[in-house]
């Protein structure tokens, strides 16, 4: 049987292709994905080994706060610390770190660098040093408040050589310095895609954050000691109500390691959910090209049964069949892996991420994971069509027609709405109130359900997405509308990568419309004011609250307010604090407060959100300890409650309550309110002027602004259009290879066809229109099903404040147009093998 | 039958079609030149590998002649390309198979109707609904293939071959699937087919009795045309047929 297994396969070279091609598809997003992650993995690891090469200590701060979504600030350091630690017996050299938030200006009087998404934009400290982690390409390193060093890709980027001007906006606002040096981090031009503004240390402390204090102290040893011994030594001169300790060497490159590797493991983690997507629609096309083998292959089975082959033979014959489909798929998706990868290398740099150069890693495990899942899918997916092909009665041999069973399938309509309706039974419990985490279940069930009843739908639905069609291509349109039709099991099963994806792709777009609907609600019910300048920095940086102070100041504007945030430490948990200016914010921003006045948030007050109140049982007088970025507590008073904790969260302070101190806080948007009859267009003019000089942040009126804020969700579309493209390739080689399968078991009537009259163009009308019908399909039970979906996720995030839904339109006619090209474009090679089918061979075959 | 004002519909000159290369030549066809009459019923016979479905199939504009010319209607095939050769078959071929001749997922009008639909044309309703009439079709029109008895499918496909009003209506064993009732109901169809509608029939057959329907018979042995017998009897046919074999 072994042998008989191997000889079929070998004798249908074209279908081991063309299962294979599925597994292949799989296999390389899995194995490209993680050949990549451990590449940039090994590679970031051996930057840090570099640049921390000379560096025997470290001394920093032990107070952390961390704030939400992973953002933390660390407390600095008294400046005067290095020359303690320069004091240290053992230790040769020390200098000062800063690292701040910074924006280069370029040429052109843009910031450059991504705003928002990219990167994150740093300023900070280049000397010459022993263990410095900056060295200088060309030039020299800057000294005095008149220098400033670029890194090299930063350089390049906005065409700076050495003896230019560039403008460098940071928290003490934005300036102008003279290029002195370009600079490298290690061995790359800078790291990561960051843009890196260096200065010498009094000038960074100054301009990038508060004088006199700085973020770490790096240590050279005299080579007396080991780093423990040294850093030990150093530790000492500490006491512990200093809070500071000393690293080694190893430890801080260790740690930087570390974090840099759970930075990336989110984006792995991002790339491997796309993989395994990938590989479970990749699955579908697998199940289906083994149910078509196994229904052309009857006859040749029937007539092994009848020969005396037992059902178990044929079923491993065929499981014998799919393993060697698996490892043959999977090893070639491994090699296209590599390629993926590569890809992905090129890509990046290509969107600003500048890549350490390093060769590719390819980790045994990655090797194994690859050829054990390919094999593990391929087999999993054939088992149903191998028991199906074993259960073929040897009569069979005897029937004239090979087709696939056409049976009525209620047992699979039942199953299948019995799903559906435990799927939507536990939706409509969460919405009568159970948990929220039943959900995913209840849209599982959906989801299986639909795909089990898909051929029960696939007939009546394709002959009336056939219907223009027939209607405009005559009988041709009337054949593909047939074809669509005639085999319903393997039409929904052709469709439902499509189904899977559209599905996906409409549920995000869904929540992000709505999303969008909400913030544009919010802005106009909140932002009173005329204009906003706004910044689309995330948690990093931001305006320096310099400008609201300026903007002020321009004739014709009432008043000009800044928003930020701060982070705090708050009963041992990380808070992110809304930060207002209680003088300017009246009439201009709305945060609905009840029954007060801005005027009353002084130094040490705060306001909280009527939410918090009522859960944490606060009311106005009520302390509240809050510990912000420099370690102090502060007990702060509750002066009101507001209303609305949509944007400002549940707690704002005044920026008075830090003036001074070592802690950072950036506006987000500086919203301006004019003044009665001021001459609009003037006004607007002298507001881009400041706003041009320093260099940051985009004009916006009301209108403008609270578009642009709704706008941000389209972030989101990344991921929808990675989704969308995944699907797409996936969707187009599962009915590419389906059609194929098709046309080769209709030679017959592709022949008798041609032989009365059908011409070869009208034979790829009929193919294409098949596969447009079949992509469409999927498309439509894909969209219904993505609304459902989209709702279902709006609802489950109404306590995030989401509260109306919205079907996203363009996306669906999107799609809709989209999943037609689809059929269009997969339906090329099958149309054109279909007119090379030879009329008298065709004819011929009995 | 052989009356001075027989037309020819179509003719074959020298047709040779040889098979394989060098030295394992085979000669399906070897110079065959052989007319066929307007508004005759003409047979062509042989043994298995006599040529005579190669001599259909060329005749057809289905399979290429490897030298000599046939011609329909006064158009020579081999200079045609395979588009006109397409629209040849459409417009003045009607065929007729052994089997599978129908289009599964179509209805048994839209078989019918299928050259004419596939050619964008009305064609002649009158004459569709006589067709129609003559095969007894007018309660099956509706009707799928798999819902047609294998008599009823080859009905279909006679009233295909008929609907276009072709210059020739070739068919290959057309009767070969079918029980002898069903197959003499067939071939009564196209008997009455040319007698009554005028039309022209090419038949190949390797069955005497369905042979002794035509009015004439071309005996093929060897890719080469060795007799010709008119106005036939299963009888004649038979003794014709062992003489040849001999």
């Amino acid at each position: 049987m072994f042998r008989i297994a191997l000889k079929s396969i070998l004798g249908r070279k074209a279908r081991l292709v063309l299962t294979s091609l599925a597994v292949i598809l799989g296999t390389a997003f899995l194995s490209g994905t993680s050949i990549f992650s451990a590449t940039l993995d090994r590679t970031f690891n051996n930057l840090f080994q570099d640049v921390f090469a000379n560096i025997d200590g470290y001394v920093r701060s032990t107070e952390v706060v961390e704030g939400d979504f992973g953002l933390i600030e660390r407390q600095r350091i008294p400046a005067e610390t290095v020359q303690k630690v320069l004091a240290v017996p053992g230790v040769a050299d020390a200098v000062p770190d800063i690292q701040a938030f910074a924006r280069i200006v370029g040429k052109d009087g843009k910031p450059i660098g991504a705003e928002g998404a990219g990167p994150p934009t740093f300023g900070s400290v280049a000397v010459e040093f022993k263990g410095a982690l900056w060295t200088i390409a060309e030039g020299k390193f800057p000294s005095g408040p008149k220098e400033v060093a670029l890194d090299e890709s930063s350089a390049e980027k906005a065409g700076y050589v050495v003896g230019d001007t560039v403008k460098v906006i940071a928290q003490a606002g934005s300036r102008e310095f003279t290029l002195v040096g370009i600079a490298s981090y290690g061995d790359v031009r800078s790291p990561g895609g960051a843009t890196f503004a260096l200065f010498d240390v009094p000038t960074a402390a100054e301009f990038l954050g508060k004088p006199g204090f700085v973020d770490a102290i790096l240590v050279v040893g005299d080579g007396t000691r080991t780093d423990e011994a040294l850093a030990n030594e150093i530790d000492k001169i500490f006491d512990p109500s200093a809070k500071v300790e000393t690293l080694t060497g190893a430890e801080i490159t260790k740690e930087t390691q570390d974090d840099i590797g759970e930075a990336l493991s989110f984006f792995s983690i991002f790339l491997s959910i796309f993989s395994v997507i990938a590989l479970g629609v990749g699955s579908f096309v697998i199940y289906n090209v083994f149910s078509i083998s196994a229904a052309q292959r009857q006859r040749e089975n029937a007539l092994l049964r009848a020969l005396g082959a037992s059902r178990s033979q044929i079923t491993r014959s065929m499981l014998i069949e799919s393993v060697v489909v698996g490892l043959f798929g999977s090893i070639a998706g491994f090699i296209g892996g590599i390629g993926i990868s590569k890809l992905l290398g090129v890509a990046l740099p290509a969107l600003g991420f500048d890549l350490p150069s390093g060769g590719l890693v390819v980790t045994q495990s990655a090797v194994i994971t690859t050829i054990f899942v390919g094999l593990l899918v391929t087999v999993l997916s054939a088992i149903l069509p191998a028991r199906r092909a074993g259960k073929v009665p040897p009569l069979a041999a005897m029937r004239a027609t090979a087709l696939e069973t056409t049976g009525k399938g209620t047992k699979q309509l039942l199953i299948g709405l019995g799903f559906i309706a435990v799927g939507i039974a536990i939706v409509g419990a969460v919405i009568g109130g159970a948990d929220n985490n039943y959900l995913g279940l209840g849209i599982v069930g959906v989801f299986v359900g639909t795909i089990v009843i898909g051929p029960n739908v696939a007939r009546p639905v394709a002959l009336f997405l056939g219907r223009p069609a027939a209607a405009l291509r005559g009988v041709t349109g009337t054949m593909a509308r047939q074809n669509a039709a005639r085999n319903p099991k393997r039409t929904s099963r052709t469709s439902s990568p499509v189904l899977i994806g559209v599905a996906l792709v409409t549920a995000v777009s869904a929540l992000a419309a709505s999303i969008n609907g909400q913030i544009s609600d919010i802005f106009t019910e909140q932002f009173k004011g005329d204009y906003a300048i706004s910044v689309s920095a995330q948690g990093f940086g931001g305006l320096s609250p310099s400008l609201a102070n300026d903007i002020g100041k321009i004739d014709g504007v009432k008043n000009a307010t800044g928003i930020g945030t701060a982070l705090a430490k708050i009963d041992n948990k990380g808070r992110t604090l809304t930060v207002i200016s209680p003088d300017t914010i009246e009439g201009n921003y709305d945060i609905g407060l009840i029954n007060a006045s801005y005027s009353s948030l002084d130094k040490d007050g705060i306001f909280i959100s009527r939410s918090l109140a009522e859960r944490d049982n606060l009311s106005v007088g009520s302390v509240i300890t809050v510990v912000l970025g420099d370690a102090v507590p502060r007990d702060l008073t509750v002066r009101a409650l507001y209303e609305h904790d949509d944007l400002a969260g549940n707690r704002v302070i005044s920026r008075e309550t830090f003036a001074g101190t070592t802690v950072s806080s950036f506006d987000f948007g500086i919203y301006i309110n004019l003044e009665d009859g001021a001459e609009n267009t003037a006004v607007r003019a002298a507001l881009q002027k400041a706003v041009d000089d320093y260099g940051q942040g985009k004009l916006l009126s009301r209108d403008e602004y609270i578009d642009e804020q709704a706008g941000q969700v389209n972030q989101l579309l990344g991921l929808i259009y990675g989704l969308l493209f995944l699907s797409v390739i996936i969707a187009i080689v599962g009915i590419i290879i389906t059609l194929l399968l098709s046309v080769f078991e209709r030679q017959r009537e592709l022949g008798l066809l041609r032989a009365v009259g059908m011409t070869r163009k009208q034979v790829r009308t009929t193919v294409r229109w098949e596969s447009v019908i079949t992509s469409l399909l999927g498309a439509v039970t894909g969209i219904i099903l993505g609304i459902g979906l989209g709702w279902v996720i709006v609802f489950a995030l109404r306590d995030q404040g989401l509260s109306s839904f919205q079907i996203p339109i363009g996306t669906t006619i999107f799609i809709m147009v989209m999943s037609f090209f689809v059929g269009l474009i997969a339906a090329i090679y099958p149309a054109w093998r279909a007119t090379k089918v030879d009329i008298l061979s065709a004819l011929n075959t009995n | 039958m052989t009356s001075p004002t027989l037309t020819v519909a179509a003719s074959t000159h020298g047709a040779t079609k040889i098979y394989g290369k060098d030295d394992s030549v085979v000669y399906a066809l070897n110079d065959v030149s052989v007319d066929f009459y307007s508004g005759q019923f003409t047979a062509i016979m042989g043994p298995s590998g006599s040529g005579k479905s190669t001599l259909m199939h060329c005749i057809a504009g289905l399979d290429e002649l490897t030298e000599g010319s046939a011609i329909i209607d006064g158009e020579d095939l081999s200079k045609m390309s395979d588009k006109n050769l397409t629209e040849l078959r459409r417009e003045k071929i009607g065929f007729i198979f052994q089997s599978f001749n129908l289009v599964p997922t179509l209805t048994a009008d839209e078989n019918i109707r299928l050259p004419l639909l596939l050619g964008n044309k009305k064609g002649n309703e009158e004459w569709i609904q006589r067709v129609i009439d003559t095969v007894h079709l007018q309660d099956r029109l509706t009707h799928r293939p798999s819902e047609l008895s294998g008599g009823q499918q080859q009905r279909v496909a006679v009233a295909r071959a008929l609907a276009s009003e072709p210059r020739i209506i070739l068919a290959d064993e057309p009767t070969g699937n079918l029980d002898s009732t069903t197959g003499g109901e067939i071939l009564s169809f196209m008997r009455m087919a040319v007698d009554q509608l005028d039309q022209t029939i090419v038949m190949v057959t390797h069955d005497p009795v369905a042979a002794a329907y035509a009015d004439r018979i071309v005996f093929l042995a060897d890719g080469k045309v060795v007799s010709e017998m008119l106005e036939p009897t299963a009888e004649k046919v038979l003794d014709r047929m062992k003489s040849l074999g001999n």
